[in-house]
């Protein structure tokens, strides 16, 4: 039996032919990760995979079988500030979003930088972040939101 | 029930609806109930207020909160929020035209100051003292003179139920006195559950039984389905039932795959409407088709303005559809409870939707619930929502909840694009640059008429003048956009101001300056070149600076930008505003809001641009469709130059009217060549 570990519970994979955005999304309710484009366009689906960012509606679960996933619901579900997730608080504190729809995309996908290169450039910021997409353009507000999570100057 | 209940008369919404706009607009939507509830006081002293808005990104909800909390002097934390549900908020026209701070922020501030002063009468019974030596504070009413006496909002109110009227004119709070309006937040509400995915958008709505369906929807504009086969889709696993009624065709399956799948292997024999006209021929159809001319302003004899003119410029100027294309793509969940109907709809107008299911299904009201969670982006664009019909229709045929939700192709071709539109512009001025006559004429696609006509006016002190908007046909499904058919109108009007200026060498600042006599565009405009450090439209190292002002939902805007241009790339570096709103509420949400209207107005001025050719949208992906992206973004700041005792005025929308304008002004401070078509960067 295949399995993916998701939040770190173990899920069976019935079909890995399922794309994993629809099987995190409608068949475990973990609405988090947001369709905002299907076609690997926009970054609002995107999760980790073994610590790296992924677009998960261009993936399927058998692709991710024995792997670890990581949605927003993994990162930090508390009530107050102090409970979240430095990345996340940091969202909070610059009010980096309007209508939101993004934001978990970018959360994602800063952690995954900041995995990787825990005190990125602004170039760095930017290249990491250009494949997502924030239709109210709150752009300016993520690129702080990042670097204070950084620990850098906000 | 609660201890205190603040009820009123519900508002009819937006006063365009007396002039027959929000009718033709939105339907002829009207209250069912006249009164409401606005406000609560709960048993535990907590706040529950009451708004027929949705929140769709403009930050409503902490903007409402903060007039709340501080209108009944109770800390931010105590204050919930409820919006967009039917059932439970004050009937409401919709969510559209910046309106909300300005109306029902107005109401529940009005609710709130009267729910303060009938605490300060109890309180005076209570504790035995002069209502003058009473002051309430921090969800208590205490005496001024001996702080050590007070009685909290909860132990006043005990165990009653007392329901008072929204009094005529309460004493609210003056700006002297604000402590939590006007100030910086630092935080939203509802920002945290934004960040940690618990924050439930239409799309995320999933009831038990949910069914998905897939709704086959036409290749083209006008192409209507001759016959359909589902023999295939029939046969595929998890498909539970095929669904062609009229015009509506879909399948439901267990599961979105399933659902999509089947609809695939749909066999479907379209009937399409020849002849469409593409995106090559729409400046020439817009003129041709252009009919009900409407004269939006009208003073002077403009024979007389060109005669006294010592220059006379005309020019043309060109502005394709472009999509609003929100991240989240429309979705609508329909569940039936015996003749009980609840639909959740991300929705700018549930109160309208609700009227359209209640006479698609022929039922009152009363049993019709229509829930807007939260709204992934709309711009404007999100007040038709055809989808609530269909899975409430698809629902009734499924005997469960149904849910249907718009792909990203779906949401790109049956959303409604912001008018294409040309504009027409002849100016007469004096070697001074002064005008003596401005004659404009603009065409704008689409039904809705008063989408091109708004921003049409020019706020230029011209003697002689005329401006006249055209209706034209729209190949395209057109409508709302932020800001209407002002950015549209501003972009020709700012640029052709930046012509004058050019034809007579002189600054285009200085240009405006001399046209201007309302000191609130002045002031903006003022405010602007200041804090951007205004010094022409050539920079020394190669960059080019453009500036433009405007107004829209009463607000009055000016916006500059720095850009540089290689090869057919500009890059806009930064960009500063000045928005003068009256008093601002919530500086953080405004600034936000205007930062936003600035970076969707940049695609609109730079790339963006939705192509079509026989009926057929070609832009349906983000591969096709560029939209700015971080790596767009300019450096933006935004200072605020209203006065505190003027109404607050609309900050969602004024932000993009300026920006494309700025833009094709700083190209051309760059590269010597004027844009006088969108997107600049096709025209490079
Ligand atoms: S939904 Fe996956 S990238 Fe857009
Ligand atoms: S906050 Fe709305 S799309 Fe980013």
């Amino acid at each position: 039996m295949l399995t993916v570990t998701v939040n770190g519970v173990p899920r069976e994979v019935v079909r890995g032919d399922r794309n994993l955005l629809s099987f995190l999304r409608y068949d475990l309710g973990l609405t988090g990760s947001k369709y905002g484009c299907g076609e690997g366009l926009c970054g609002a689906c995107t999760v980790l995979v073994d610590g790296q960012p992924l677009r998960a509606c261009m993936t399927t679960t058998g692709a991710v079988a024995g792997g670890e996933v990581t949605t927003i619901e993994g990162v930090a579900t508390g009530e107050t500030l102090e409970d979240l997730h430095p990345v996340q608080r940091a969202f909070v504190e610059e009010q980096a979003m309007q209508c939101g729809y993004c934001i978990p995309g970018f959360v994602m996908g800063t952690i995954g930088l900041l995995n990787r290169e825990p005190h990125p450039s602004a170039g760095q910021i930017r290249e990491a972040l250009a494949e997502h997409m924030c239709r109210c353009g709150t752009y300016q507000r993520i690129e702080k939101a990042v670097q204070r999570a950084a620990g850098g100057e906000a | 029930m609660s201890p205190l209940s603040i009820v009123g008369d519900v508002q009819v919404g937006f006063p365009a609806v007396r002039t027959g706009y929000g009718q033709q607009t939105y339907g002829n939507t009207q209250p069912q109930t006249q009164r409401a509830t606005w406000v609560r006081i709960e048993p535990d002293g907590s706040v529950t207020a009451f708004a027929g808005k949705v929140e769709y990104g403009q930050n409503i909800r902490t903007g409402l909160a903060i007039e709340v909390a501080d209108e009944l002097r109770v800390p931010l934390a105590a204050v919930t929020v409820i919006l967009g549900d039917t059932d439970r908020v004050p009937w409401d026209m919709g969510t559209f035209g910046s309106q909300s701070t300005a109306r029902v922020g107005w109401q529940l501030r009005k609710a709130c100051a009267t729910a303060r002063e009938a605490l300060l009468s109890m309180a005076a019974d209570r504790l035995d003292l002069p209502a003058a030596d009473l002051e309430a504070r921090d969800g208590r009413v205490v005496s001024k003179s001996d702080p050590s006496r007070g009685v909290g909002y909860a132990d006043l109110l005990g165990e009653q139920e007392l329901e008072i009227e929204i009094a005529e004119r309460p004493t609210v709070t003056p700006p002297s006195e604000f402590t939590q309006m006007g100030r910086q937040h630092l935080i939203r509400v509802d920002g945290i559950d934004r960040v940690t995915g618990r924050a439930v958008y239409s799309q995320d709505v999933l009831p038990e039984g949910v069914l998905y369906a897939a709704v086959i929807r036409p290749p083209a504009y006008g192409a209507r389905a001759r016959s359909v086969d589902f023999a295939a889709a029939e046969r595929m696993p998890g498909v539970v039932r095929v669904v062609h009624e009229g015009s509506l065709i879909a399948v439901l399956a267990e599961d979105d795959e399933a659902a999509a799948l089947g609809a695939r292997v749909a066999t479907i024999d379209w009937e399409l409407t020849p002849g469409q006209p593409g995106r090559f021929e729409m400046p020439s159809h817009l003129v041709e088709s252009g009919t009900e001319p409407f004269t939006m302003q009208e003073r002077g004899d403009l024979g007389e303005g060109f005669r006294g003119a010592a220059h006379v410029l005309e020019s043309s100027y060109y502005i394709p559809y472009i999509a609003p294309a929100p991240m989240e793509p429309r979705a609508a969940v329909a569940l039936w409870e015996g003749d009980h109907l609840t639909v959740w709809a991300g929705t700018q107008r549930p109160f309208g939707i609700r009227q359209e299911l209640s006479a698609a299904f022929d039922m009152p009201e009363e049993r019709v619930r229509v829930i807007a969670p939260e709204i992934g982006g709309g711009f404007g664009a999100k007040s038709p929502y055809g989808l609530a019909t269909e899975a409430a229709r698809l629902a009734k045929v499924a005997g469960r909840p149904v849910r249907v939700a718009y792909s990203r192709a779906d949401e790109m071709a049956w959303s409604n694009f912001r008018p294409a539109a040309l504009v027409k512009i002849r100016s007469g001025f004096g070697a001074d640059g002064r005008l003596t006559a401005w004659d404009s004429v603009a065409y704008h696609s689409g039904e809705r008429v008063m989408i091109g006509r708004r921003g049409a006016d020019t706020p230029y002190d011209a003697p002689h003048v005329l401006s006249v908007v055209y209706r034209s046909d729209s190949p395209l499904p057109s409508g709302s956009y932020r800001s209407l058919g002002a950015a549209v109108n501003h972009f020709a009007r700012e640029v052709h101001m930046d012509e004058i200026a050019e034809a007579i060498g002189v600054d285009p600042v200085e240009l405006r300056l001399r046209n201007l006599s309302e000191p609130r565009f002045r002031r903006v405009l003022e405010a602007t070149a200041e804090a951007f450090g205004w010094t022409g439209p050539r920079l020394a190292n190669g960059h080019g600076a453009g500036i433009a002002l405007g107004i829209d939902v009463g607000s009055y805007v000016a916006t500059a930008a720095e850009v540089s241009v290689q090869e057919k790339e500009v890059r806009v570096h930064r960009v500063s505003a000045a928005l003068d709103c009256g008093l601002v509420v919530n500086p953080e949400g405004a600034a936000n809001q205007m930062e936003g209207s600035i970076v969707m107005g940049l695609g609109g001025a730079l790339f963006e641009a939705a192509d079509f050719q026989d009926g057929r949208l070609l832009t349906t992906t983000f591969a096709r469709y560029r939209v700015p992206r971080i790596v767009d973004a300019p450096k933006i700041d935004v200072r605020f130059v209203g006065d505190d005792d003027a109404p607050s005025t609309g900050a969602g929308e004024p932000g993009i009217v300026p920006i494309a304008a700025a833009i094709s002004g700083a190209v051309f401070g760059a590269t010597g060549q004027r844009h006088r078509e969108l997107p600049i960067q096709r025209y490079l």
